[in-house]
């Protein structure tokens, strides 16, 4: 598998013949009493696209994802995932998605199989078709020889992945990765992104909330949240031809400085 | 329903793997049993007694050697004084102080109707009821013997109305027999309880909870799936328990083994619910135990099984009504010790199901998959 | 050193202060249980269920059922029902005791021996049995004294009652509540003590500073020691005001033994959390017990000369065995601390012993 990125331009040629927006939300808001986590939020993510989300800690990401997964409630304003409102359709919308939190949620006193056995049965897939996809899915991921060790045993690298594959055994359209690299080796880091780059190209959506800078230059696009707001929202490479600066931390640093929130 | 299967897999698949609760099945009823039921009574035995006689003759020593003699008694022994006898009193070290008058025998021969005093420590009620009680039964039976030994010079006396009491299903007043049926429905509410609560908030903290609300999952799914397992662990607890009741104790029930497990059941149900119910009061495992902790001292002193409920004062009776355990008490030992039929306990059983409905049904509207 | 164990105090005693819910529920929990708890354990009985079969049908036996149902010990539910429903009233726990008395009872009552009455007692709950029997033995006993003119007894008992005249089931129960809701309240606090720890990483503060673990453990004793002792202190007055308790002994012995109790129980609190931290059973375990073994086997209830040699060994070492007696020796007794140097020893015994063990598998966690 090389080391490909998207090359520019390449956002726009998805969207490009086919109809609808993965994900597509308008004035999105959520707030906490006096506090607003997510600030009239709008942008549109295409089929195959790798959508970033970028921004310190409270900005705004993991809200903002749980919004769209159903999770939580908008205050205000509308969005679309998969084609489902997320207002009244969000049930709907969970079978179409798939999810993976900050905390890698798995149950450590079972087996790596036996996790994601149980998620196929969650999502309704019936016994045949489990054990078909679930070899599959442990090639494609790298996980076979781990298949019937304890969830709790595996160091954070292959924790990673089986959480990634426990989201991905329904076949979802869409897959929303919250930090799913927080914590994680540079080496295994980069091999998991290669897993995504592979997603993409078979057609999934992939939003990903990060706030390691060198992730953000592998997305088709990214947004940069700052307290509630997105303050850009672009292809990484013409952010740093606009900022004028070589890496995505200065565009980072200064975007997040120049706005005067 | 396909999904529901799955969850009780899973909860099987872990419970298999933590050894623990095959100590909470297997072992855990039989110590507590044996421990527990061994303490609890509320028969008062070997009361430390001292005796002062102040008359020193036969009489008098008569009722010392009563004394010692009885085997409600631990006779310690004579003091001089009643100083002497008080600190022993203030000490603890003894309950009861008999003290015979000095001239005792000669103003009983003469017919004077000495007065012979008994210093009783009044802090427990009822063992002081009950040991005061001891004593005028064995004074009663000296008392006797002296008149039977006597020359009969009265007539033969008025008629006196006596009692013929018959003690039904339980003829030897044994207290374990009262204790030891609760104890088995104590240790049934500990399981379900505590550890449907800890268990589902524990999801809660490491985060699969959430993972689970992102998924099809329904909460009502969740719920059953969670009472299913946890309901055939206390199943095999109880029947633990009652095997450990009979092995013990030699207490094995009366009545009908049907009846107790539909009982049981519906009691199962009011307490999962209740434990799932606490699962959405808590955001923590710590605070999932306190307040689990808190309802059950709270179910176990307002349950009639340290206290007979009609023994309190008419509001925190109206307040046991909510107490599944309560009900569950009473039908133990109705079961246990006088094998009555179902048909007699359809209110208890009506009433723990309702318990069980409403906590489920109150945990269900709690326990919204998207936060508002 | 000093420094150091300040400022862990110091630290503690603010997140306490910060934490306003737990501290409300703290605090007034202890007065709610008090109240409930007051008024619900009492083995005064009243309002019996009685059935009374009157086969005679004579002024004297009614004057008989008259004596029985004078006072509000019984209550009269059920009157000539037939003597073969009986099973069924027990059975639906309509009543709970039946007396029969004979169709000859007037005409027995003419001379001796005397007529006989049956009292059929629903035993399943011997204790009330007991009470129901005595009660009626008592009644009887007053009835035949009635009927002789004179008791010819050769000799009289006269009790009397210490420290409790009135033998009143309030002044029993209050101070033992007092024991067993401060071991509760207790191991609430440790729980929030540990949490605290969780959250605020205790282990980057040993790897930081030079501090030993026994001042870790003492700056987090200490605070909530303090929270528990002004708990005891509340439910103290309230129990003595509200249930009318006297309080016989000195007033500041009895803060100086709650105090020493209030550490045992924290101390035993944190042990507990050190040694089952990881496994939510093992916490039910450890709940088990303490909480257990204090209601059911310190001498809260039942009373410890009865139980089993084994058990009372098993006594021993529940440290609210010795707060109970402590505490109604001096609030009942009146007992000073001539009279209660054992107990109280063995408390301070136990709270350096607790402290000393937290301590040492605190380091042996760290390693």
């Amino acid at each position: 598998m090389s080391n490909q990125r998207p090359a520019e331009g390449d956002a726009s040629a998805k969207t490009a013949g086919r109809d609808g927006f993965a994900v597509e939300v308008q004035d999105l808001t959520r707030t906490f009493g006096d506090f607003v986590a997510v600030d009239h939020v709008s942008f549109s993510v295409a089929r195959g696209e790798i959508f970033g989300f970028l921004g310190a800690n409270g900005a705004g990401k993991t809200t903002t994802i749980r919004m769209l997964c159903g999770l939580l409630l908008p205050s205000g304003g509308r969005g679309t995932v998969a084609g489902y409102d997320i207002m009244r359709d969000y049930e709907r919308i969970k079978l179409r998605i798939g999810y993976m939190s900050q905390k890698f949620s798995l149950y450590d006193d079972l087996s790596v199989r036996e996790n994601i056995e149980f998620y196929g049965g969650m999502y309704g897939l019936g016994r045949g078709e489990i054990a078909d996809r679930i070899d599959n899915l442990f090639e494609s991921i790298g996980l076979a020889e781990h298949a019937d060790k304890l969830a709790g045993s595996l160091p954070l690298g292959w924790k990673q992945r089986m959480s990634l594959a426990a989201s991905l055994l329904h076949d979802p359209e869409i897959i929303f990765l919250d930090e799913p690299t927080s914590g994680v080796d540079p080496v295994s880091r980069r091999s998991f992104w290669l897993l995504i780059y592979a997603l993409a190209d078979r057609g999934k959506t992939v939003f990903v909330t990060t706030h390691y800078m060198d992730e953000a230059e592998y997305c088709s696009r990214i947004s940069i949240m700052k307290l509630g707001k997105i303050v850009e929202l672009e292809n990484p490479h013409r952010l740093k031809e606009r900022y004028g600066v070589s890496t995505m931390q200065e565009v980072f640093l200064k975007a997040v400085a120049g706005s005067d929130i | 329903m396909h999904r529901i299967f799955y969850i009780v897999q899973k909860e099987f698949r872990q419970i298999r793997r933590t050894k623990a609760y095959f100590g909470l099945i297997f072992v855990a009823p039989f110590v507590m049993l044996l421990v527990m039921g061994s303490a609890i009574t509320t028969e008062v035995k070997h009361v430390p007694v001292v005796v002062l006689d102040r008359d020193h003759s036969p009489k008098s020593r008569e009722i010392v050697n009563a004394c010692a003699a009885s085997s409600s008694f631990s006779f310690l022994g004579m003091v001089d004084s009643q100083a002497a006898a008080k600190e022993l009193l203030d000490d603890g070290k003894v309950k009861l102080v008999i003290d015979v008058p000095a001239h005792f025998a000669r103003d009983v021969a003469t017919g004077a109707a000495p007065s012979v005093q008994v210093l009783v420590d009044g802090v427990d009620g009822n063992s002081a009821g009950v040991g005061l009680g001891y004593v005028t039964a064995m004074l009663a039976q000296v008392q006797a013997r002296w008149a039977a030994e006597r020359p009969s010079r009265m007539p033969a006396g008025p008629a006196q109305i006596s009692v013929v009491p018959r003690m039904w299903y339980n003829p030897n007043l044994e207290s374990k027999l009262n204790f030891v049926p609760g104890l088995i429905g104590v240790l049934l509410v500990m399981m379900t309880t505590f550890l449907t609560a800890v268990n589902i908030v524990r999801e809660k903290e490491v985060g699969t909870l959430e993972q689970l609300m992102v998924t099809p999952l329904a909460s009502l799914e969740l719920m059953i799936g969670k009472i299913i397992p946890f309901a055939i662990l206390g199943f095999a607890q109880l029947t633990m328990s009652v095997i450990a009741a009979g092995v013990v104790f030699g207490i094995w029930m009366k009545g009908g083994l049907l009846t107790f497990y539909a009982m049981a059941a519906v009691f199962a149900l009011s307490t999962l619910g209740l434990g799932i119910f606490v699962s959405t009061l808590a955001r923590t495992q710590q605070q999932a135990m306190f307040i689990a902790w808190f309802i059950m001292i709270f179910a176990l002193l307002l349950s009639g099984f340290f206290v007979p409920i009609e023994n309190m004062p008419p509001f925190i009776q109206y307040i046991t009504y909510v107490n599944p355990l309560r009900y569950f008490i009473t039908v133990l030992r109705e079961i246990y010790v006088k094998g009555t039929e179902f048909r007699f306990m359809w209110r208890e059983a009506l009433a723990m199901g309702a318990i069980g409905v409403a906590a489920i049904v109150s945990a269900s509207v709690r326990f919204q998959k998207r936060v508002k | 050193m000093k420094r150091t164990f300040a400022s862990i105090f110091r630290k503690e005693m603010i997140h306490i202060f910060r934490d306003v819910q737990s501290l409300f529920m703290v605090l007034t929990m202890p007065i709610l249980m008090l109240l409930l708890y007051g008024y619900a354990i009492t083995l005064d009985m009243k309002g019996i269920d009685i059935a009374i079969i009157d086969q005679s049908h004579s002024p004297e036996s009614r004057s008989l059922v008259e004596h029985i149902s004078s006072t509000d010990f019984f209550r009269i539910t059920a009157r000539d029902v037939p003597v073969d429903s009986v099973s069924r009233l027990f059975n639906s726990r309509t009543v709970r005791c039946v007396l029969v008395i004979p169709q000859d009872y007037a005409r027995e009552l003419v001379a001796a021996p005397g007529p006989q009455v049956q009292l059929l007692v629903d035993a399943s709950d011997p204790n009330a049995a007991n009470f129901i029997n005595n009660y009626v033995g008592r009644v009887i006993s007053e009835e035949n004294v009635r009927l002789s003119g004179h008791s010819p007894v050769l000799f009289n008992v006269s009790p009397r009652i210490f420290y409790n005249p009135d033998m009143r089931s309030a002044d029993f129960f209050v101070p033992g509540l007092i024991g067993l809701i401060l071991i509760l309240i207790s191991s609430l606090l440790t729980s929030i003590a540990i949490v605290r720890e969780k959250e605020t990483g205790t282990m980057e503060q040993l790897l930081v500073s030079p501090i030993k673990p026994l001042q870790l453990i003492l700056g987090k004793v200490l605070p909530y020691t303090m929270l528990g002792f002004i708990d005891g202190v509340l439910i103290l007055v309230v129990g003595s005001l509200w249930f009318n308790v006297p309080i016989t002994g000195s007033l500041v012995l009895v803060l100086t033994m709650m105090l020493i109790y209030v550490v045992t129980g924290i101390s035993l609190g944190i042990l507990v959390s050190t040694l089952a931290k990881n496994q939510a059973i093992a916490m039910l375990a450890a709940v088990m017990l303490t909480i257990l073994p204090t209601v059911m086997m310190s001498g809260f209830i039942f009373p410890i000369a009865s139980m089993p040699k084994a058990l009372q060994y098993v006594a021993a070492i529940v440290p609210a065995t010795y707060f109970m007696e402590i505490i109604r020796g001096i609030v009942l007794k009146g007992n000073t601390l001539a009279n209660l140097y054992q107990p109280a020893g063995i408390l301070l015994a136990m709270d350096v012993l607790l402290i000393v063990l937290a301590t040492r598998l605190f380091r042996v966690r760290l390693e």
